[in-house]
């Protein structure tokens, strides 16, 4: 690290700071094992972006019998459907746009263009209230309509085969060609609801490390910078959190509130926050007695510009190391919860599927645990590669 | 040293009530409060008998009063030293009591005093941990001296990979395939799906035997046999995590200053790594054990669900299912201190280790 010798003229810190975080990401590519963790993680997050497009029961486009055209995807899509592509896309371009605009310029119009998108899609679209899976194969079986054309993988998550009559007793189905990783036990496509879990399974990673963050940084930061008084009570709010098993607390929290995606991200985050707090304290401890602090005092800096202007920067390495084990481990609560019924309820989780392979009776579906079981090693994996090769690369010693 | 140990016990206690103090709180904020469900379960009921069930549960369990007097009540119940408690936990303030048995209550999802729940499942899931701990700990001792000792070369690298897969294979993953295949009736059936004993273990012998040419493999094998899975599964990630510390904390110390001192005043290379090295590498070790042992106590929640174990962890899960107010506070109680407890004991055992630290 190099605060040390930023520390003592803020200029040098100030040219610094862009370039940081960016040569960080870049060194990790030296290491092998990194490659494999943006691999797995690049394809996921492909899948999850456009999991709407990639696997679907409804057509791109449906021929009718009078020769007029349908559009069923693109009718039935979410609202979070169509704005999480959209900033997916905002963000690859501020990536880029990175190249000729200051940071604040571009991240301040990526953040503010997100928000329009996410408005302007929760306001603007409007799937239809009642979806039904059937009835383009219908139409085709009867004639009412002459062609169709289906994504990759012709089904929904949720078009359940034990819906329709007649069907149920044949459930779940093995791997076959028409359902290459075999379907659920409600007959459920699985690798259509692998790739729609996929999203999901980001999304509570990185959204629930995010509040952890915010939480753990200002509580943190107050701590290390206050000391007395508010480190004291401070940390006894830590140890709180610190004595009893994580698991146990977000299994009560989670048992008590509604079963939905969004409540899942905040208590996970809510209960996740005590490590990067430490980590926060731990350094601004060592940053309250530096010279830049105490000039920054001086000059009568606001407050919030102290702590997360100038010192948060130099702090922030060892608690970036934290958040990327923090992913992971976010991804891997949900996976759980869920598995034990306390999580998802209709989304498609792969937790959720993992707790299909087995089952009264003793039957156990091989397909229904290998791959969700896989691609929540991979993703853990991935993450936890990522976080060696980013700690090596921070951690100059070992 | 005792007068540390004393002080921490001490601080325990603001610690304890603030654990359960979250859980109460959260549980009594969230959307149909603490008797909701129990409300709702009864199934079908008139007005009358509705209202009369609510009148029940108000006056069982102080329902109707503010949330700080309910959880004050709890607390009066729980706490060693306090006040008589009446109707619906009622503090009686005239009737001061100096000692007495803590009262965790009844358990409203399986109408069974709480205490003899826990006296249940607590030993269960502490034998889980008995049986894991020591294993990972010495298991992974060895792996990160060897993986050290080869460092660069093809174990350390295979090792170091291994490890790191090893550690972020899901606990319920691993489940599931042990279950699958060496325990179902459609691939290797060497073990039991779940549970403790079998059957019929409790009219056995208690050590194996053969009777008649018959072989009986009695109580201790039998548990041994269920317990294999469960083990295995709650071991192998702290097993690569533990032994991951281990190599880097070994490696930090050879490259320490009095290593090459003591090679250098000529003492064997077996004496410098397992006298001088070992001690201090040990310490990073005993720094986690403190997470490592609490989070043993969760992760048997998973384990113990999937293997259908009745111990602590299982019995969360059916009390938070039953959304089962005394239950769930108990258990937020029964794992803070435990948790406590070893994050005390890892202090402890930091200083016996570390002549440099002291507590007095």
């Amino acid at each position: 690290m190099t605060s040390a010798a930023a520390a003592s003229s803020p200029e040098v810190l100030e040219a610094a700071k862009p370039a940081a975080p960016r040569s960080l990401l870049h060194r990790t590519l030296d290491r092998p094992g990194a490659w494999v963790g943006y691999a797995w993680l690049g394809l996921i997050a492909l899948a999850g972006i456009f999991a709407p497009f990639i696997a679907s029961s409804h057509p791109w486009k449906l021929v009718l019998a009078d020769g007029t055209m349908e559009y069923p995807l693109l009718a039935h899509l979410t609202p979070a459907d169509v704005a999480i592509p959209v900033i997916a896309g905002l963000v690859v371009a501020t990536v880029i746009a990175r190249r000729w605009l200051a940071a604040r310029w571009a991240w301040g119009g990526c953040v503010g263009l997100g928000v329009l998108a996410v408005a302007l899609s929760w306001g603007l679209v409007n799937p239809p209230e009642l979806t039904v899976f059937e009835r383009s194969r219908i139409m085709l079986a009867d004639g009412s309509a002459v062609s169709a054309t289906y994504t990759l993988i012709p089904y929904s998550p949720s078009d359940r085969f034990r819906d329709q009559p007649g069907r149920g007793l044949d459930l779940p189905i093995a791997p076959n060609a028409t359902h290459l990783m075999g379907t659920d036990r409600a007959g459920a496509d699985l690798l259509s609801r692998m790739i729609h879990a996929s999203r999901v399974a980001l999304a509570v990673g990185f959204i629930a490390t995010g509040i952890a963050l915010i939480i753990g940084v200002i509580l943190g930061g107050l701590m290390g910078y206050f000391v007395g008084l508010v480190d004291l009570i401070g940390m006894r709010l830590v140890e709180v959190f610190s004595a009893i098993p994580v698991f146990f607390l977000l299994l009560t929290f989670v048992a008590f509130f509604p079963r939905n995606l969004y409540i899942m991200m905040v208590i996970i985050g809510c209960t996740g926050w005590v490590g990067y707090a430490r980590f926060v304290r731990a350094e601004f401890f060592k940053l309250r007695a530096m010279d830049f602090v105490q000039a920054g005092r001086a000059c009568g800096l606001p407050l919030w510009s102290i702590l997360f202007r100038h010192m948060l920067p130099n702090a922030i390495a060892p608690v970036l190391v934290a958040a990327s084990f923090g992913v992971p481990s976010a991804i891997l609560y949900e996976a759980t919860l869920s598995f034990l019924g306390l999580g998802l309820v209709d989304e498609p989780s792969w937790g959720q599927m993992l707790s299909q392979a087995t089952g009264a009776g003793g039957n156990f579906y091989w397909w229904i645990a290998m791959y969700p079981g896989l691609a929540i090693f991979l993703t853990v994996f991935g993450f936890n590669l990522f976080g060696e090769a980013l700690r090596d690369v921070i951690d100059v010693k070992s | 040293m005792l007068s540390y140990i004393v002080r921490r016990l001490l601080l325990m206690i603001p610690t304890l009530i603030g654990v359960t103090a979250v859980v109460f709180f959260v549980m009594a904020l969230s959307p149909g409060g603490v008797g909701g469900t129990d409300l709702n379960t009864e199934g079908e009921l008139d007005a009358q008998s509705r209202a009369a069930l609510r009148d029940y549960y108000n006056e069982r369990y102080g329902l109707d009063k503010p949330l700080v007097v309910q959880y004050g009540r709890w607390l009066n119940r729980v706490s060693p030293i306090g006040f008589e408690s009446g109707q619906a936990g009622a503090v009686e303030w005239s009737k001061p009591r100096l000692l007495k048995w803590p009262d965790l209550g009844e358990s409203t999802s399986k109408r069974r005093p709480v205490i003899d729940l826990y006296k249940e499942a607590l030993p269960v899931t502490l034998l889980l941990n008995v049986l894991v701990s020591p294993i990972t700990f010495l298991l992974s001792i060895w792996a990160g001296i060897h993986m050290a000792k080869r460092k660069g070369r093809a174990f350390d690298l295979a090792a170091g990979s291994t490890f790191l897969g090893l550690w972020s294979l899901p606990q319920i993953w691993v489940g599931v395939l042990l279950l699958g295949y060496l325990a179902s009736n459609q691939y290797l059936q060497w073990f039991p799906t779940g549970g403790l004993s079998s059957t019929r273990a409790d009219e056995w012998a208690f050590l194996p035997s053969w009777s008649s040419g018959e072989f009986n493999r009695g109580w201790l094998l039998d548990r041994a046999w269920h317990l294999v899975l469960p083990v295995i599964c709650l071991a192998y990630a702290d097993f690569a995590f533990l032994s991951k510390l281990m190599r880097s904390s070994v490696l930090e110390n050879i490259s320490a200053d009095f290593v090459r001192t003591a090679k250098a005043k000529g003492l064997k290379a077996k004496v410098v790594l397992y006298q001088h090295v070992f001690r201090n590498s040990l310490l990073p070790l005993i720094t986690v054990s403190a997470g490592v042992i609490p989070g043993l106590i969760g992760g048997a929640i998973v384990v113990e669900s999937i293997f259908s174990i009745p111990g602590m962890g299982k019995l969360s899960v059916d009390a938070v299912f039953a959304r089962d107010r005394e239950l769930i506070l108990a258990g937020a109680l029964v794992s803070g201190v435990l948790g406590l407890i070893f994050i005390l004991l890892a202090d402890l055992a930091y200083a016996i280790a570390d002549p440099r630290v002291s507590y007095d």
